[in-house]
């Protein structure tokens, strides 16, 4: 049995083995998460500088700085590499694989080695990418659309590394997904029913079932864009035959469900932090469970709203509105039951609350904005344009992101065993929530004003200088979001040299990270512990020399 | 804030001017598309507004005032919960039924629309006029109050149109035909900009759609079809290659590589050498000079565009059509004239790099 007043032990994940090799060849699921974190935020940094340069060059209508063939590979880089370098793995294989073991209270995961394989397969696709940035750049846009990424005369030369990149990511991520289903179904402790799982775990293993499933289609794909690029097949090239809108089906049906790969770890996060920082049991935890399983489910069944004006059929495109609606359903449950776990609450607005919140607030502008662009007649307005540029935003920064960064500040303590700043730290999220909705909120007007995404310049339009008053708006937003960051990573990096100690539960939570020491030990839990109900607080008392919570000393624990 | 709550106001009558969403109306769809919008926003900010105030009211009044607090609270109440499942679920069952019907709407053009065939390339678009036989880039006339439906094929990648005041968007595909149409209702020049990324100059991929009176349409049409008539040879180059090349462009390229017949590149210097060999055998030079088949080299080529089958280059099939009566004789020389100053109206990479009346082009 485990208890929260066990002394913090010297002996933990971070110090047990010493040196780098102790880390490049760890089968820890605590330091694979925390390499992959290192990486994904590493990749971040290099996405959000390419983002930087977009922003600035389209503050003139005629661009500032960049050629149109430099700005055209700056969005296609930083697409590429924040969806399948960031967003996928950012809270799946980063704070999942971290916190996933020790909330079931497991020494591991399933497969350890699998797991590792999985972070070299990040590394690989990372250094594919980076050829391919060598090997004559890319600007096909993130989304390989034939037939011009096949056309070698006209697309740059580093089409073929970047596909090789992410279908090695690809990989990545079906491993991690693998690697959790079996660890979900099998590493349960004793007394942890399905229903008795921490929400983020629903979420994890509904986006696992999601990365195995839909995953395949798009390393299919790839390859078959490869071969066709390299040694022409005809089936993309309409000059063989072959049908360029086949592709946008194939690369849809995995690209839609990757939407929920991004998003709903996210929410998996969000439902923790709204419980543990408003101290107050989860509302509606079925609906909330049920809910992932449902998104999951629709999403696959979504993917031919990519395609409103592709010339579909108006049959099939009516049938895809319909689906597409069906999402947003589960998406209004989680937030109705969000709210409804504030009520009557006792909120502790520290970092990671303001991130949940902040997810809340944006993530249903994405949501709302949704429907704008699920209704037919005013999607043909909006398609390709800078309004559905804000409408993905919202979803996949500043909701995904925004989950991953909450996460992060959550976890944090547990982690590294520090605690950070946390004005600091409520500066920052509160700069975040503000430059991300000052950067997109101005990107909506963009678009339904007419503005078409991927635009280097802007000057051949008759209304450019109403464009560039929101393009100035959001490039102001993208400079104050910047500066969110930036103090995040300072405070975040001068608490782990020169952070207090972190309690076992500075936060108050009650699923069972909580219950092990601050950073963990080595094999998490010397023996399997046992489970009550993970979001009943009234077991957990203040106590003021520990700086944290600890278990009533009358409380029952699970299983006595 | 306040402009947000004004335009919410603006009922959408047709023809509305430009409001803090959507941009000026100029086509008989864009009302109910326009009115869709504001349905939808409607929704959106009752629901954005009644969720902030439950975060704001709650993260003010359930405030955390000490560490010892222990909050109880229910933990569901399906009543509640299914509430909340199945009214959204009404809402956007409506949604959707608007929408589709508007999209239906926009899907078919009336009996009787009048037809313009649009070809996209990188990075420009060419639109013709059957009915006048007369050929525009990047700026498209059409009359005011007439259904118009654009027939849409790419010669490269994708590409597609957006009006965005007309409020119609359809994407142009190589290797198939699109279709989309509008029936301007108001006089003026809307912009038409390519909405699927193509490439590098994507951005510069715009046309202008200038509206006119119907009684000054035909005019304008006839003008434009026979505005040759007036050019002087030094004029007829950019002329040819800019109203005239888009008819040979599928097989014959500018910039050297071999499509269904041979690249127009450098094609003059190779006729007046005689330098290309027929599929019967004879070689062009036999039949240039003096009491030959042809004399000049301009013969030569006249007689590829009104008989091609004639000679048929080695190599290739010998698919080309006849323009016998297609081409007035003055756009025949007009073509000559292009092979002649081919290199002065393109790039190295067989982009066109002039305007119809001769200046540079953007």
């Amino acid at each position: 049995m485990t208890t929260l007043t066990t002394p913090n032990p010297t002996d933990n994940y971070l110090n047990h083995t010493t040196g780098i090799r102790s880390w490049l060849f760890t089968l820890d699921h605590k330091r694979i998460g925390v390499m992959y974190l290192i990486c994904v935020l590493l990749a971040f940094l290099l996405a959000g500088v390419f983002a930087m340069m977009i922003r600035f060059q389209l503050l003139t209508p005629e661009g500032t700085f960049l050629t149109q063939d430099q700005y055209n590979q700056a969005f296609t880089v930083h697409g590429a590499i924040m969806v399948f370098l960031v967003i996928i793995p950012a809270v799946p294989a980063a704070l999942g694989n971290f916190v996933l073991p020790i909330m079931l209270g497991a020494k591991d995961v399933a497969f350890p080695k699998l797991n590792l394989f999985s972070w070299y397969l990040w590394i690989f696709g990372l250094v594919f990418f980076l050829i391919a940035l060598g090997a004559g750049g890319i600007d096909t846009g993130w989304t390989f659309y034939t037939p011009y990424s096949i056309d070698k005369a006209s697309s740059m030369g580093g089409v073929i590394p970047a596909l090789i990149g992410a279908f090695i990511l690809g990989f990545s991520s079906i491993f991690t997904g693998m690697n959790f289903i079996v660890t979900i179904h099998r590493l349960r402790p004793k007394g942890m029913t399905w229903f008795k799982m921490p929400l983020f775990l629903w979420a994890t293993y509904a986006t696992a079932i999601i990365q195995v499933l839909a995953t395949p289609v798009i390393g299919i794909t790839l390859l078959l864009l490869i071969v066709e690029r390299s040694v022409g097949i005809g089936i993309f090239d309409p000059a063989m035959g072959g049908d360029p809108v086949l592709y946008q089906h194939f690369f849809w049906f995995y690209s839609h469900p990757a939407v929920y790969i991004m998003i709903l770890p996210a929410m998996g996060v969000v439902s923790e932090l709204i419980s543990v920082h408003s101290h107050r049991h989860i509302f509606g935890y079925k609906f909330i469970a049920y809910s992932s399983i449902a998104i999951a489910m629709f999403g696959f069944l979504v993917w031919g709203h990519h395609m409103f004006t592709s010339g579909q059929s108006p049959l099939m495109n009516i049938i895809f509105s319909l689906i597409t609606f069906s999402v947003s359903i589960p998406s209004g449950v989680k937030i109705f039951n969000w709210l409804a776990t504030l009520y009557k609450g006792s909120i502790s607005l520290n970092t990671s609350m303001i991130y949940a919140l902040s997810f809340i607030f944006i993530f249903s502008i994405g949501g709302l904005t949704g429907l704008h662009l699920a209704t037919l007649a005013t999607d043909i307005h909006l398609h390709d344009s800078y309004f559905v540029v804000a409408h993905f935003h919202y979803v996949m920064m500043g909701s995904s992101l925004i989950g991953f960064l909450g996460g992060i500040h959550h976890w944090w303590p547990k982690m590294t065993g520090k605690m950070y700043n946390e004005n600091w730290g409520r500066i920052s999220a509160t700069l975040v929530f503000i430059g991300f909705n000052v950067t997109f909120f101005s990107q909506f007007m963009l678009g339904s004003k007419g503005m078409p995404r991927r635009y280097a310049t802007y000057d051949a339009f008759p209304n450019a200088d109403l464009f560039q008053v929101y393009h100035i708006w959001s490039t102001v937003g993208s400079t104050i979001l910047a500066l969110g960051f930036v103090i995040c990573a300072v405070y975040l990096l001068h608490s782990v040299f020169k952070g207090k100690k972190a309690p076992a539960n500075p936060w108050g939570g009650r699923s069972l990270e909580w219950q092990c020491t601050s950073p963990p030990p080595w094999d998490n839990f010397a023996d399997q512990p046992e489970v009550g109900d993970c979001y009943d607080y009234s077991v957990l008392e203040w106590n003021e020399e520990e700086q944290g919570y600890v278990w009533k000393k009358d409380a029952v624990h699970p299983g006595e | 804030m306040f402009s947000t709550l004004t335009s919410l106001l603006v009922t959408t009558t047709q023809g509305a001017p430009s409001n803090f969403w959507l941009p000026k109306q100029a086509s008989t769809v864009a009302e109910s598309v326009d009115l869709t919008f504001f349905v939808i926003t409607w929704i959106s900010y009752f629901f954005f507004f009644a969720i902030t105030a439950a975060l704001i009211i709650f993260m003010i009044k359930y405030r955390r005032k000490g560490p010892e607090i222990v909050v109880q609270g229910p933990t569901h109440n399906t009543i509640l919960e299914i509430a909340w499942t199945v009214l959204p679920l009404l809402l956007v069952a409506v949604i959707f039924v608007v929408g589709m019907r508007g999209y239906l709407n926009l899907m078919e053009a009336p009996e009787g629309s009048y037809d313009v065939q649009v070809t996209g390339q990188k990075w420009s678009w060419t639109f013709e006029h059957p009915k006048y036989g007369a050929t525009q880039v990047a700026q498209l006339t059409v009359p005011v109050n007439t259904p118009v439906r654009l027939l849409m094929t790419s010669n490269d990648v994708l590409h597609s149109v957006w009006i965005p005041d007309f409020r119609v968007k359809m994407d142009v595909i190589p290797g198939r035909y699109t279709s989309l149409w509008f029936e301007a209702t108001a006089v003026g020049d809307y912009s038409l900009a390519c909405s699927e990324y193509c490439g590098k100059d994507h951005s510069k991929m715009f046309a202008t759609v200038r509206v006119v009176p119907i009684d000054e349409f035909e005019p304008l049409m006839v003008k434009l079809a026979s505005e040759y008539e007036d050019m002087n040879v030094g004029q007829l180059p950019a002329y040819a290659i800019n109203r005239l090349y888009n008819r040979c462009q599928s097989c014959h390229s500018l910039d050297g590589t071999t499509g269904t017949g041979p690249s127009f590149k450098g094609l003059w210097d190779r006729v007046s050498k005689g330098d290309i060999e027929f599929t019967s055998g004879e070689k062009l030079s036999s039949l240039l000079g003096e009491a030959t088949t042809y004399g000049l080299p301009e013969n030569y080529i006249r007689t590829s565009i009104v008989d091609p089958q004639k000679h048929i280059v080695q190599g290739y099939l010998g698919s080309m059509p006849s323009f016998q009566g297609q081409l007035k004789d003055k756009q025949i020389t007009a073509m000559i004239e292009m092979f002649k100053h081919l290199s002065e109206l393109t790039d190295a990479e067989g982009n066109i790099t002039v305007n119809p009346d001769g200046t540079p082009r953007q």
